[in-house]
């Protein structure tokens, strides 16, 4: 009896851990997302240096839960938007307005979907 | 990481399924969920293992997945009758009283060259002088013959016979296991005799030396030194 409650405690424990990563997952990738599309807003205003301030504070943010990314998800993807990153700075620095809005633009969709592909749906297990 | 999990558990439990359906003959030795989880768990592992752009976790996470739902579900075969037979399926009677049940041959997809194989595998070149041949869920076809058939026991013939003992490894590869010498009752004076009569003065000379309580003796030594 002892090795069964063993056994469903992993599995609990395993689905509650995927769960929690889920969540921290989203709300992760919603606080890098929120400061990105505020940047843009300012980009727009031609406020370029809150923009940019907004900007290094989320890849800053990124950098941070480096670790935890590489953990748990493919390198590949977390790489991909660490490129994104720098990407979008640099126009940022350059204040090409629509090229720095395509970029930024991009990098918050592959944020969302990082943070999609986690989530505990359906769609996701099919 | 959640979607890996109810994967794995999905994929296994259709994977246990598909193995019961497949038939007692493909099982083997294990039962289906050991020889499921022997086939993924290898898998699993090697994929993180050669790739270093997939995160450990996402090996991890389903082998700990697997292994968990392999003991539950070994537990619970333990525990239930039914359980057991839905998992492992029930022994299957393909010969009785020296007749093949040709419906149970077709039910498990045993052919006849396969029935053949496993009779004279244990000494019966055809079904008449088989009572019983039982296909066992880890796929083992048992075989037992009419009772004229089988060979008479010591018992049967009224014979005395000497009953045998375990014997234990006293010296193995040189090495003296004393745990060994105690739980015979015996000590290093009668071990140095026995040494003796084998034509050795220490341990380190013998490769193998077997006794068992009866005071019987095996001793090999050691042809050259490692």
């Amino acid at each position: 009896m002892k090795r069964l409650w063993i056994a469903s405690a992993l599995l609990v424990f395993l689905l509650a851990v995927s769960l929690g990563n889920a969540w921290y997952s989203n709300s992760l990738t919603q606080s890098l997302a929120q400061p990105l599309r505020e940047a843009q807003q300012l980009a727009h205003e031609n406020q370029w240096e809150q923009a940019r301030d907004l900007t290094r504070q989320s890849y800053d943010s990124w950098n941070d839960h480096h670790t935890y990314l590489h953990c748990v998800l493919r390198h590949s993807d977390t790489d991909q938007i660490l490129r994104s990153f720098r990407s979008v700075m640099q126009y940022l620095d350059l204040e090409e307005m629509d090229q720095y809005a395509a970029a930024n633009a991009d990098l918050i969709s592959q944020l969302e979907l990082l943070s999609e592909m986690e989530q505990a749906t359906l769609v996701n297990v099919l | 990481m959640f979607t890996g999990l109810v994967r794995t558990v999905i994929l296994y439990i259709l994977i246990i399924a598909g193995i019961r359906l497949m038939g007692k003959r493909q099982v083997g030795e294990l039962e289906p969920s050991e020889l499921v989880l022997s086939l993924i768990i290898a898998d699993l592992a090697s994929v993180p293992m050669q790739d270093f752009g997939i995160p450990l976790l996402a090996g991890v996470i389903p082998i700990l997945a697997l292994l968990a739902m392999t003991m539950i579900l070994s537990v619970l075969t333990m525990r239930s009758v039914r359980f057991r037979a839905l998992l492992c399926g029930r022994p299957s009677i393909i010969i009785r009283e020296g007749k093949v049940d040709q419906r149970e041959m077709a039910r498990n997809r045993l052919t006849v060259d396969e029935l053949l194989e496993e009779l004279r595998g244990q000494g019966y070149t055809d079904p008449s002088g088989v009572k019983y041949a039982i296909l066992e869920t880890n796929g083992q076809l048992s075989v037992l013959p009419f009772a004229a058939q089988k060979p008479p026991t010591a018992q049967q013939l009224g014979l005395e016979v000497e009953q045998w003992e375990l014997p234990l490894v006293v010296v193995s590869d040189g090495r003296l296991l004393e745990h060994n010498l105690t739980q015979l009752g015996r000590d290093r004076a009668w071990l140095n005799k026995r040494l003796k009569e084998g034509g050795c003065s220490d341990p380190k000379q013998v490769f193998l030396l077997l006794a068992d309580r009866g005071g019987k003796v095996y001793l090999t030594r050691k042809d050259f030194n490692t």
